[in-house]
């Protein structure tokens, strides 16, 4: 009889809870997503159902506005910041610390401020605009359809690029100092350094910084949920607030299954094709 | 004894000492479920009742309304529920339907007394499955400084449909929103305070059968017209309209920039302390000329689940909570019984109008799809209110949507 090996016993434990943790409630939306409320299968009935909902095809094009516009912002300012945060300066550390607090605090209490300080009435984005008059009326940013995608993102970008301005700091941290003396005694200029040394060195943490960014802004709710619902007129509804309703506001569990089901599939091609690009390009180390 | 024997035997101990004391706690003693602010007076009419009835015990555990109708639906059918619970109208129906309490038509005493409206929340297949104790409706409230000063008279608030229009108006003009209708916030704000004027106007959501989204009726269209113009066509609410609920309404109100909004007695208080300048007034809600006033019934009920483990004592309980003079004692607003409102704390000027909109108080539509075909409605109206259809185009659009759900 052929023992177990050593190394799997130990990690035996582990395995099990995670498998309770994580294989069982992605096996069971799975089962809930092909039956009814009784548990009777019922085939693709749900995917029907959530597909033919004039809301699902909105919610995803909203959610390819969010994810994009929160991305690129977010990795562009937080790199930004990363530079500017390396230089040498009087009261660097200070200006560190504060530069990360959007993104220690907790997301609900920014969701909740953030909704207050955009707020048409009581606002004070709004009262800072009309009081020196900027603008004559107040500007309704949470009900205009032009701008309350936009400020539902500038929202996350707020909370998220420090994150990435941290990430990146360490990368940059890492680059010998030789590289840079080397080009100064070429006469690089600081904008020469930036492209040519400073952006390839830190890109692998880009690479990684980005999906992780792509992964969070895929399953966000905390910040349109606690501010909009996904309104109004689910000009803000993305995917995975859509999910959240069907089941915990309507208590359709086996129509939110099937959507969880759906948005899964979704979510895996465009992080595959994302690791695929970047892999073939030969810049990530598997 | 190896050691597992003896672990194992202690557990079988534990166990039946367990099953002991759950078996002893059945007998004369009941568990009652009521939602935190009933507890005062929960715990008074608990050592009254525990006189009159020494050999009932009731166990009171108090509930928090946020999260309250999952955790029932957890309780109810896990098996182990309490004998009380306190419940919201609209829910009963459905646990009636899924077998999940019990009928109680030989506890009602006096049905004449009842509210029709909120008997009929709680009756499915000519059965009572819970008992009303609560009922409320909303009205409008209004700030009589403001019609002074904008030279109308507080003591007559308009009364039709086109008074409200010029009232509000008027209003606008001296300098305030109007009429503040809501936008934003949780859906039932919203349906709490629209859906009454499509039943003012003779529409509906469903058709009385139940089969039939009837919401893109004409009468129902001019009703959602009407009252999403009041943001839309007139501006006589306020420019955050979509982003307000009733709380935000409220807010507007005590910082005195809305004259006029809708909302329940339940504001009065907070108004009252937050800014004791505004002399509050209450009007019943303004109906088309000829028709006369609506308004849903919102309130609470008791129901005794089919697990509980002793449903008799249950039910001696709410026989004598549901006594005119312990029911008006115990609600939050207003009694589900016509004859506890004649206690003396109802005898006040400012609920007046709000227990005279109690008769005109319809239940909400139950279907088990009640929830989205509320979001589809509530989407209607956000598309009117942000400009992107008209009312025909986005009631059609709901309508289309609500008869999808009633087709699956």
């Amino acid at each position: 009889m052929r023992r177990l090996p050593t190394g799997l016993l130990f990690a035996l434990p582990a395995l099990i809870v995670l498998l309770a943790l994580i294989a069982y409630p992605v096996v069971y939306t799975g089962i809930l997503s092909v039956t009814d409320g009784s548990g009777a299968f019922t085939g693709t009935e749900n995917f029907r159902d959530v597909l033919s909902a004039r809301m699902t095809p909105r919610a995803f094009t909203n959610t390819l506005w969010w994810v994009g516009g929160s991305i690129i912002f977010q990795v562009i300012l937080g790199t930004a910041a990363a530079i500017l945060l390396n230089q040498e300066f009087p009261g660097r550390g200070i200006v560190r610390a504060i530069a990360v607090i959007p993104w220690v605090v907790p997301g609900i209490v920014a969701a909740t401020t953030w909704a207050w300080m955009f707020h048409t009435e009581f606002g004070i984005i709004n009262y800072m605009l009309t009081g020196p008059g900027l603008m004559d009326e107040p500007v309704g940013w949470l009900t205009n359809p032009d701008t309350v995608m936009p400020a539902m993102i500038a929202i996350n970008v707020w909370k998220l690029f420090p994150f990435v301005a941290i990430m990146v700091l360490a990368g940059l941290q890492s680059i010998p100092k030789d590289l840079y003396e080397a080009a100064r005694v070429d006469g690089a200029s600081f904008w020469e350094e930036t492209r040519y040394i400073t952006l390839p060195q830190v890109r692998p943490v880009l690479i990684a910084v980005t999906l992780l960014l792509v992964i969070w802004a895929l399953n966000h709710v905390t910040t349109i949920y606690a501010i909009t619902k996904g309104g109004p007129a689910n000009l803000t509804l993305i995917t995975p607030i859509q999910i959240f309703r069907l089941g915990f506001e309507s208590f359709q569990f086996n129509q939110a299954a099937a959507l969880s089901v759906i948005f899964f599939v979704i979510a895996m091609v465009i992080v595959a094709l994302y690791i695929r690009f970047l892999a073939s390009s030969g810049e990530v180390a598997r | 004894m190896t050691q597992i024997q003896r672990f194992a035997s202690r557990l079988a101990f534990g166990a039946s000492a367990l099953a002991f004391i759950t078996t002893t706690a059945s007998a004369g003693e009941i568990t009652w479920w009521t939602p935190n602010f009933n507890e005062a007076r929960a715990r008074e009419l608990l050592t009254r009742f525990q006189t009159e009835h020494p050999d009932v015990t009731v166990n009171l555990e108090i509930t928090t309304t946020n999260g309250l109708p999952e955790r029932i639906l957890t309780t109810l059918q896990s098996g182990a529920a309490p004998d009380l619970i306190d419940v919201q109208h609209p829910w009963v129906n459905n646990y009636a339907q899924n077998g999940l309490v019990i009928p109680l038509d030989d506890v009602l005493e006096a049905r004449e007394d009842y509210n029709e409206a909120a008997l009929d929340y709680v009756t499915w297949d000519d059965q009572l499955w819970g008992i009303p104790y609560r009922i409320e409706a909303i009205a409008v409230l209004y700030n009589r400084g403001h019609f002074a000063a904008a030279g109308l008279d507080p003591d007559s608030p308009p009364k039709t449909w086109d008074e409200l229009l010029t009232t509000a108006r008027t209003l606008t003009e001296a300098g305030h929103s109007g009429f503040a209708i809501t936008g934003g916030g949780e859906v039932g704000n919203t349906i709490f305070r629209s859906l009454p004027f499509v039943w003012m106007n003779g529409g509906d959501l469903l058709s009385e059968d139940g089969t039939t989204a009837v919401i893109n009726s004409p009468e129902a269209v001019e009703a959602v017209k009407f009252w999403t113009d009041m943001y839309v066509e007139h501006g006589v609410s306020p420019t955050s309209t979509l982003e307000n609920d009733g709380t935000a309404n409220r807010r507007l109100f005590i910082a005195d920039q809305v004259s006029m909004y809708q909302s329940g007695q339940f504001d009065i208080a907070s108004i009252q302390t937050e800014n004791p300048n505004i002399d509050i007034g209450a009007m019943m809600t303004p109906h088309p000329e000829g028709g006369e006033p609506a308004a849903i019934l919102g309130g609470w009920s008791w129901v005794v689940p089919t697990t509980a483990e002793n449903p008799e004592d249950a039910k001696t309980l709410i026989r004598w909570l549901a006594q005119p003079e312990n029911m008006g004692f115990f609600t939050d607003t207003f009694p589900a019984r016509t004859s506890a409102m004649e206690l003396p704390r109802f005898d006040d000027p400012m609920l007046q109008v709000f227990g005279e909109m109690l008769p005109y108080g319809r239940p909400l539509p139950t279907h088990p799809q009640y929830a989205q075909m509320a979001q589809a409605y509530f989407d209607g109206i956000q598309r009117i209110l942000i400009g992107e259809q008209t009312a025909q185009e986005a009631m059609d659009l709901a309508a289309e949507d609500i008869q999808a759900l009633l087709d699956q």
